[in-house]
Formats: C-alpha cells, sequence, structure tokens
C-alpha cells in the first residue's frame, strides 16, 4: 500500500514535471538534426554497396 | 545467513527502487555522465568477436562503414523512444506493458534473455579460448575436456560475483570498464604497429567460390543492425536517470554507436594483423598480443582479459537478475541468477556459440527489430508521446493497460509476425536467403518496417484502436472535427463492396423495396428517410442503387467505425440538434456536384418504432436546393433491432417505400407548408402496426428485455421508472402490474387487456407535457459526463451535474479545454430533440447528448442517480420545451 502511494505520488510529481517542462525537451531542430544525421548515415551505407 | 538475507533486502531494494519513477531533482546523469556508463556497457570482449566476424565477410572500408555507419542509423531510430524514457523517469520494461499487456511482457522479458544472455556464453568461451591458447604459448598441454571447464569456471566465478549483490557489482564495473579500455589501447597500438598500415586499410577477406559481396556486405549491416539492437536490453535502465531527452538520447546513440563501434572495428584490425601474421584469423586479443608482442604482454593481458570476462558475466547476470526480479516478484534473486547460470552453462556444454555468432546475432535481432519496431511506433504514432503512467504501474483503478487478461493481443501478434517475417527472408541457421529483394533491405531492417507498418495499419481499424488505446483518457486527441471539410463522393470501387455488404446484411429479412414516382428521377435529388436502426444504413444504398450517394451522419459513427471508411461511404460528419451551417453548405455542395444527398431528418432512432413530429426546416432546405424530394419510408427496421434492446431479431421482415413526393418543378412552386405536408405524411410509420398487419412473427424468448427503458412509467400506479423487463415481460417492480409481449409485438395484461405499445409511450409523454405546464419538472442530477470532440476519441469529463427546468438544459462538468470546473447552458429554444441512448456501447448505461459546434457531451447516470435518469422523459421534456409537441 505504502509502494502504492508512493508510486501515486511520484506519477503526479512526474506528469506536473511534464507539464512545466522540468526535463527539457528534444526540440524540433534536435529531431532536424536527427534526421540529418540518419540520412547521412544511410547514403553512407548505400555508397558501401559501390566499394 | 545475514549476508544471505543482506544481498536479498539490497535486491529488494534495488528492484523496488530501479521501478519507480525517477523525479526530475533525482536525475544524476548528463550528456557525459550518461555517454560513459553506456559506452562502459557496450565495450565487453565479445566486440572482438563481433569485429572478427566481420573481418571474415568483407573488406576494411565496407567494415568501417557497417560498424559506425549502420550502428549510427539503427540507433537513430531505436534510441527516438528512448525519451520517453526521459521523460517519465521509467525504463522500457514499465513502458512495455502498455505494449504487450502485463502478463504479455513477462513473456517478453523471458523471449529476451533467451536471445540475450548468449552473449554472455561468448564471454565465458572467450575465456576459455584465452587460458588455452596462452597456456600453449608456454607449451603447457590440457586434457581433454578442460576447454569446458574453464569456460564453466568462468560462468561459477561470475555467477558468484552477482550473488554477492550490488556492492560487489559495483566495484567489479569500476575495475571493469578501465580494464577494457586498456585492452583495447593494447591492441590498438599492438595491432597498427606490428603490420603496415595499407596492409589493415585494403584488406579484403578470402571469399569462398560460390560466396556473393553484396550479399557478404549485407550481412555486415544485418550483424551491426542486429548488434547494436540486442544491446537494448542492458542498457534500457540508463535512460531515465538523465537530466534532459537529448542527453539520454545522443548518450544512447554515441556510447553504441561510437564507442561500442570503435571496439568493434579494434576487434577487426586484430584479426586483419593476426592473419597477416599468422594466416589464421582470431577473435581473441590474449593471443594476439603474446603473438604479435611479447609473451609477457600476452600473460599480463590475459589476466586483463580473464577478469573483464568473468566481470561482464557478472555484470550481466546482475542486470538480467534484477530485471528478473521485477517482472517476477516472488521467485527470489538467488534462484533467478542460479538459472541464468545454469542457461549459459549448457550453452557453454553445446559449444558452438562462438561458430554460430552471426546465427544468434540475427535471431536477437528477429525479436528486437519488431519490439524496436512496435516501441516506435506506438510511441509517436499511437499513444502520441503520452502514456498513462498509473495504468503501466497497475495502480489499483487503473487498468488501461489489462487488455486481454494481462495479454495486449495486438501488440503480441504484431512481434510474432514480425519475427516470422525475419524469417521468411533470411534463414540465420542455414544462412540461406530466402527472398534476395527484401533482404537487401537486411531482416533486421525489414522486419522492423514491416512490424511497425502492420501495428500503424492495425491501429488505424477503429475497433483495435480502441483495444489499444485504453488509455485515451490519459492523452485524448482533444482537436476539434473539421466540419466544414468538403465531403468527398462515395468512393466507386467501394460502392459495389458497400452494395454486397447491404445484400448479405439484409438477406436473412428478405428485403422488399417498391419504387414510385420515381420514373425520370435522377441525381441530383434530396432524400428523406425514417430513421429506425442501424439497418436503415443498410437499406438506404440498396434502395438508391444504382446511384451514389452522400449520408449525414452523427460523428460518434466517424468514431466508432472510422473517419476513412465513414468518407469513402460518403457521409458527412455533424453533431446533432445544433444549427450548422457548414453542414447546410456541404449539403448544397453535394448536391451542386450532382449527387443524392440523404438525410435522416428525425435524427434519431425510434422509440418504440413510430415516427417523430418533422420540422419546416426540411422543407425549405428542399426549396433552397431546387431538387426534387423523394422519401424512404423502411418498415420491419426497429422490429429487427428497436434501439432498446440492440439484439437482432430473426424474425423481423423488411420493406422499403422510395417515392417521389416533389419533383423538381413542384418544389419552386408549393409552400413550405405543403412540401412539409407531403414528406411528413409518406414519414409516418408504425412498426408493430406494420408488424401485426403483416403477421411478422417474432418469437425471440427475450423480445421484451429493454423495453422499460421507453416505457418507464406504471400504468397502473402511475409510477415514474418503476418498470423492469425480462423474457418477454414487463413488470412494475413497484405495484407488481405485469404485461406479456406476444409474437407478434402487443402487449397482454393479466386481465387480459390489450396494450400497443405507442399508445403507453405517447400516454407517458402526455404526464411529462403536464409537470411542465404546471411548473412541477425539474431534473437536477449528478452525472458522468465524457466529451467527443472528434472522430478519434472520447474525452474524461468528470462527475457533473444535469440540470433541466423550463429554461432548458444546464451542465456543470470539468471542461477539458479551459481544464475548469465550468458550467454550459442549452435553452430550451435552442434543440427541438435530444439523441438518447439506453446502454450507449455497454459503457455506463443509458445516456443523452447535449453538443456544441466543437464537442458532443456524452452524459450518463452515476451509480446516485441511476435509477432517475430515464432518456425517454428527458427526451420528452426536451421535445415539448423545445416546441415540437406543443
Amino acid at each position: 500500500m505504502n509502494s502504492e502511494n508512493e508510486i501515486e505520488s511520484r506519477i503526479d510529481e512526474i506528469l506536473k514535471a511534464e507539464k512545466q517542462n522540468t526535463i527539457p525537451r528534444m526540440t524540433k531542430k534536435d529531431y532536424i538534426i536527427a534526421a540529418v544525421i540518419t540520412v547521412v548515415s544511410l547514403l553512407g551505407i548505400i555508397g558501401g554497396f559501390f566499394l | 545467513m545475514s549476508h544471505k538475507h543482506d544481498v536479498n533486502k539490497e535486491i529488494e531494494n534495488e528492484v523496488y527502487c530501479g521501478t519507480l519513477p525517477v523525479l526530475p531533482k533525482e536525475r544524476k546523469y548528463g550528456f557525459m555522465d550518461a555517454l560513459l556508463v553506456l559506452s562502459g556497457y557496450c565495450i565487453a570482449t565479445w566486440s572482438y568477436t563481433q569485429g572478427s566476424y566481420l573481418a571474415t565477410l568483407v573488406g576494411f572500408k565496407q567494415l568501417l562503414i557497417g560498424a559506425f555507419l549502420a550502428a549510427i542509423f539503427m540507433l537513430m531510430v531505436y534510441q527516438l523512444p528512448v525519451i520517453l524514457s526521459v521523460r517519465y523517469g521509467i525504463d522500457i520494461w514499465i513502458w512495455l506493458r502498455s505494449v504487450f499487456g502485463p502478463k504479455g511482457n513477462k513473456i517478453v522479458t523471458i523471449i529476451i534473455i533467451l536471445v540475450n544472455f548468449p552473449w554472455y556464453a561468448v564471454c565465458c568461451e572467450l575465456f576459455a579460448d584465452s587460458m588455452e591458447n596462452l597456456l600453449g604459448l608456454f607449451g603447457i598441454q590440457l586434457f581433454n575436456g578442460a576447454h569446458l571447464v574453464l569456460s564453466l569456471s568462468c560462468v561459477v566465478v561470475g555467477t558468484i560475483i552477482a550473488l554477492r549483490g550490488v556492492g560487489t557489482i559495483t566495484w567489479t564495473t569500476r575495475i571493469l570498464v578501465p580494464l577494457l579500455l586498456l585492452v583495447g589501447v593494447a591492441v590498438v597500438v599492438v595491432g597498427f604497429t606490428s603490420v603496415p598500415m595499407d596492409v589493415i586499410w585494403n584488406y579484403q577477406p578470402e571469399l569462398a567460390g560460390d560466396a556473393d559481396k553484396t550479399v557478404n556486405y549485407v550481412l555486415t549491416i544485418e550483424a551491426n543492425f542486429a548488434f547494436v539492437i540486442t544491446l537494448v536490453g542492458g542498457m534500457a535502465e540508463v535512460p531515465r536517470l538523465c537530466k534532459s531527452e537529448k542527453s539520454g538520447y545522443y548518450a544512447g546513440v554515441l556510447g553504441q554507436g561510437a564507442a561500442g563501434s570503435f571496439f568493434v572495428v579494434v576487434g577487426a584490425v586484430m584479426a586483419i594483423a593476426m592473419q597477416y601474421v599468422t594466416g589464421q584469423m582470431v577473435d581473441d586479443p590474449t593471443l594476439m598480443m603474446a603473438t604479435l608482442s611479447a609473451p609477457i604482454l600476452g600473460l599480463s593481458s590475459l589476466l586483463l582479459v580473464a577478469f573483464a570476462n568473468i566481470g561482464t558475466q557478472a555484470v550481466g547476470s546482475y542486470i538480467y537478475g534484477v530485471m528478473l526480479k521485477s517482472t517476477f516478484k516472488k521467485i527470489s534473486y538467488k534462484t533467478l541468477v542460479l538459472v541464468l547460470g545454469v542457461y549459459v552453462a549448457l550453452l557453454c556444454v553445446w559449444g558452438k556459440i562462438t561458430e554460430y555468432f552471426g546465427s544468434f546475432l540475427t535471431i536477437g535481432a528477429c525479436v528486437y527489430a519488431p519490439l524496436a519496431a512496435l516501441l516506435f511506433v506506438d510511441f509517436f504514432l499511437i499513444r502520441k508521446q503520452k502514456l498513462d503512467l498509473k495504468s503501466a504501474y497497475e495502480l489499483p483503478g487503473h487498468n488501461a493497460y489489462q487488455y486481454s487478461k494481462g495479454f495486449n493481443i495486438v501488440g503480441i501478434i504484431c512481434l510474432a509476425l514480425g519475427f516470422g517475417f525475419t524469417l521468411v527472408i533470411y534463414d540465420p541457421i542455414q544462412g540461406i536467403v530466402h527472398n534476395k529483394i527484401l533482404f537487401m533491405l537486411t531482416p533486421t531492417l525489414a522486419s522492423f518496417i514491416f512490424t511497425g507498418v502492420l501495428y500503424l495499419l492495425l491501429s488505424k481499424i477503429p475497433g483495435i484502436r480502441r483495444y489499444i488505446r485504453r488509455d485515451t483518457y490519459a492523452s485524448p486527441d482533444k482537436r476539434p472535427f473539421d466540419r466544414a471539410k468538403v465531403p468527398p463522393r462515395q468512393n466507386l470501387f467501394f460502392l459495389p463492396l458497400m452494395w454486397l455488404l447491404c445484400k448479405m446484411t439484409v438477406s436473412p429479412y428478405k428485403l422488399k423495396i417498391d419504387k414510385h414516382n420515381m420514373e425520370g428521377i435522377k441525381p441530383p435529388f434530396l432524400v428523406y428517410g425514417s430513421h429506425n436502426s442501424f439497418m436503415d444504413f443498410y437499406v438506404t444504398p440498396l434502395a438508391l442503387k444504382p446511384y451514389r450517394a452522400n449520408y449525414i451522419s452523427e460523428l460518434e459513427g466517424f468514431e466508432n467505425f472510422g473517419e476513412w471508411i465513414y468518407r469513402q461511404a460518403g457521409c458527412l460528419g455533424t453533431r446533432k440538434f445544433i444549427n450548422d451551417q457548414s453542414l447546410i453548405r456541404n449539403i448544397a455542395r453535394v448536391i451542386k456536384r450532382g449527387d443524392i444527398m440523404v438525410i435522416y431528418p428525425e435524427a434519431r432512432y425510434a422509440n418504440v418504432g413510430t415516427n417523430s413530429h418533422l420540422t419546416p426546416s426540411i422543407a425549405k432546405l428542399a426549396k433552397m436546393l431546387k431538387v426534387p424530394v423523394v422519401t424512404l419510408n423502411m418498415q420491419g427496421n426497429y422490429l429487427q433491432q428497436p434501439i432498446w434492446n440492440l439484439k437482432e431479431r430473426k424474425g423481423a421482415r423488411l420493406h422499403a417505400d422510395l417515392k417521389c413526393v416533389v419533383t423538381a418543378d413542384e418544389v419552386g412552386k408549393l409552400s413550405v407548408d405543403e412540401i412539409l405536408e407531403r414528406i411528413s405524411k409518406e414519414l409516418t410509420y408504425d412498426e408493430y402496426k406494420y408488424q401485426l398487419e403483416n403477421k411478422i412473427v417474432i418469437d425471440d424468448e427475450w423480445r421484451a428485455e429493454g423495453l422499460h427503458f421507453p416505457l418507464y412509467k406504471c400504468r397502473k400506479c402511475g409510477k415514474d421508472f418503476a418498470m423492469t423487463s425480462y423474457g418477454n415481460k414487463i413488470c412494475c417492480k413497484h405495484c407488481g402490474d405485469t404485461y406479456e409481449m406476444d409474437e407478434l409485438g402487443q402487449l397482454h395484461s393479466l386481465t387480459g387487456e390489450v396494450i400497443h405499445i405507442p399508445d403507453w409511450y405517447e400516454w407517458q409523454r402526455g404526464f411529462v407535457h403536464e409537470e411542465i405546464r404546471e411548473g412541477r419538472y425539474k431534473l437536477d442530477i449528478p452525472v458522468r459526463v465524457e466529451a467527443l470532440p472528434n472522430s478519434v476519441n472520447f474525452v474524461d469529463c468528470g462527475v457533473g451535474r444535469l440540470i433541466q427546468d423550463n429554461e432548458g438544459f444546464s451542465l456543470e462538468f470539468d471542461n477539458y479545454r479551459s481544464e475548469k470546473h465550468e458550467t454550459l447552458k442549452f435553452p430550451a429554444k435552442s434543440m427541438v430533440s435530444l439523441h438518447t441512448e439506453y446502454d450507449y456501447r455497454g459503457k455506463f448505461g443509458p445516456c443523452v447528448t447535449l453538443s456544441t459546434y466543437d464537442d458532443t457531451f456524452f452524459i450518463y447516470p452515476t451509480e446516485e442517480s441511476r435509477d432517475v435518469f430515464n432518456p425517454t422523459k428527458i427526451q420528452f421534456a426536451t421535445e415539448y420545451l423545445g416546441g415540437l409537441y406543443s
């Protein structure tokens, strides 16, 4: 029962932190950079077929 | 004993704390911290095995591409869901409960361990190899079976360390990672200094005659995909300790993609150098250093590698022991670690894990690839980056992830099909490529894409979507439905399928359609249909065949069957009893483009098989559109499935009359009243009269069950909400007055009185009108409220209050848009009727709905108000107050 209360109070705190953006989110820019790295890696892999 | 107790307590604490959501203030890791921890996990002696395996397949340049770019590509994609772990401070094993259900998750945990743990057998094999080789270098011959004894000794010592608990493991890790780095540095230095650089750079493997270079390159990419993807199990607990999403994500990508891959390349360099010098390719750094430098260096490295392998085995047993403990809480940690030790020992006894390294990698990836795809799609596309944490932790009253007795059948099926899909492409045991085109994608990537797409498509099917998204209340889609969106024409390819479905549905009920005055009537025209049950939507397309049509549908149908299907069927979405100008514009568009517009003007199913009064607005609409008006009066649809009990009555017989009541010429000449009169005349119906006249026998024993919803007032004692029903009877709970429903739909009292059901229904209406006229009518009850903003999901609006009096409705509820407890007013004159349900989708029982432009509020009784909440009485009052019956 205590552990359930502990989990519940932690979840409430986490959800509050989510709303307040306490843990910095991945930004649109971060996602774009990730996409670029992914595409470059893919092109590199494709290039490997021609070696 | 006390020590054992301490270890168990430590582990209990570790498991408990290890599963709790980590609060922002408790986060320890920035990017560099997480990178170091994850790099430490990825660096192990098996990296050398991976490197030497790759060197048998491709040249050094392709090997570099595979080791770095393939690893980074896969990591960039499959590490993305790590963001959720960081955001909520949980590891993926908690999250996976939403994908597989808590019990399904246990099975997945076991499977993951089965496919992951052979890594540790590789460590034990490497340990035995190192010992044998070095002793051989010193001229010491070992007895037969010594290799097995050595590998088992690694298992035993590693298991003993794991059994000693957290403290010992912490120290082991602190020593292990620097040792491995030290060995790595030594290997790099020795490897690059003992052979010319261009030997390594220009290295090409000696391939067997039938080997295909392209296939080998794909196998290299596959091995790297598999290598990084199968390590996720052990790394899953780190991201939740990170301070930002970006640091957790990139630490995961670079920990494996840079540090882990670097050691794979080191292993390859070592193997290439050894082959150049000795003609033999090895994956043992000890032997390499002893051969390529000095035996003393080999001896030193032996101690390092030996400890490293034992340490890795110990850390692995610990990590997976804790993981198992958090899933199987009743089994002791000690037992779980011993089981893991036995499993690794059996693999060592088998003795072929190194030989089948590539196979086991791919088999592991066969499981991990669909798993990663499910996480990716689930996080970004299905749950839209939201999770119901309380359900994930199975807190009391939060059961969204219980699915089918703890198993999410959809997730499990997708995982199984994803696994099978990989085997269809490639047989990892025999090394046979079954499908070369898909193989070019690599089995792991192909399985990832297949599983992701499958899961996404399944989630688009409304029934499945509702099954897997039982947590919508935690993260609902709140965007309002786009009522102004131009409705597409009914899909021509979809139309024959629709007719076939309609034909099949109506065939047991022998539908007969009669057409009157329809000669020369071609689209565009307006159809007004009677509205009795869902069967109306099957009869109407058949009556209008061969033309296609557009239909007005309440948004609830879009949510129930899916927007895409409803659009293909030509439906225009709206909300009931609001002044929807967008709808009028869309109706005009449909007519303008030459199609048929079907409207069910009563806007609600008949409660007892009789028509509602129609309003002049439908005649005004006809005059505005200037097209012929056709009526479709459908009979038997109510008898087949009355709204108060949706079980189908097989005895029902269907009949429909399609009739042009106003021609294009007449529509401009006739007055609104004249048009309304013609429409009303043709849409007058009485289903029980139709049943009696046509002697339609409905002999289902349960035929009266639910009839007390529309017939709520006792005819004898006059008490409201006193009626109940069972079998073929309806009776009063208060005075006991009982009626039996015969097979022709008539009610018989015990005294022999015969009652026509619609008469009883209308008799009740009179009392409500009287209450209102005398100022006695007032409803004021607690209610449960859900909003339907769009075609995607309902939004929980908590418990509120519904008041109905002469002014209209007043609804108090938690407004999810403003996030305040608010009151909405619905003036009496703004609505001529009300949508009612008697057991809406089996959710919370009877309900009524009230609509604004952007929300339909489904209002249910609470336990407190269940006995006084009757949709029929509320509807009677609404219709009177709205002017429909005044």
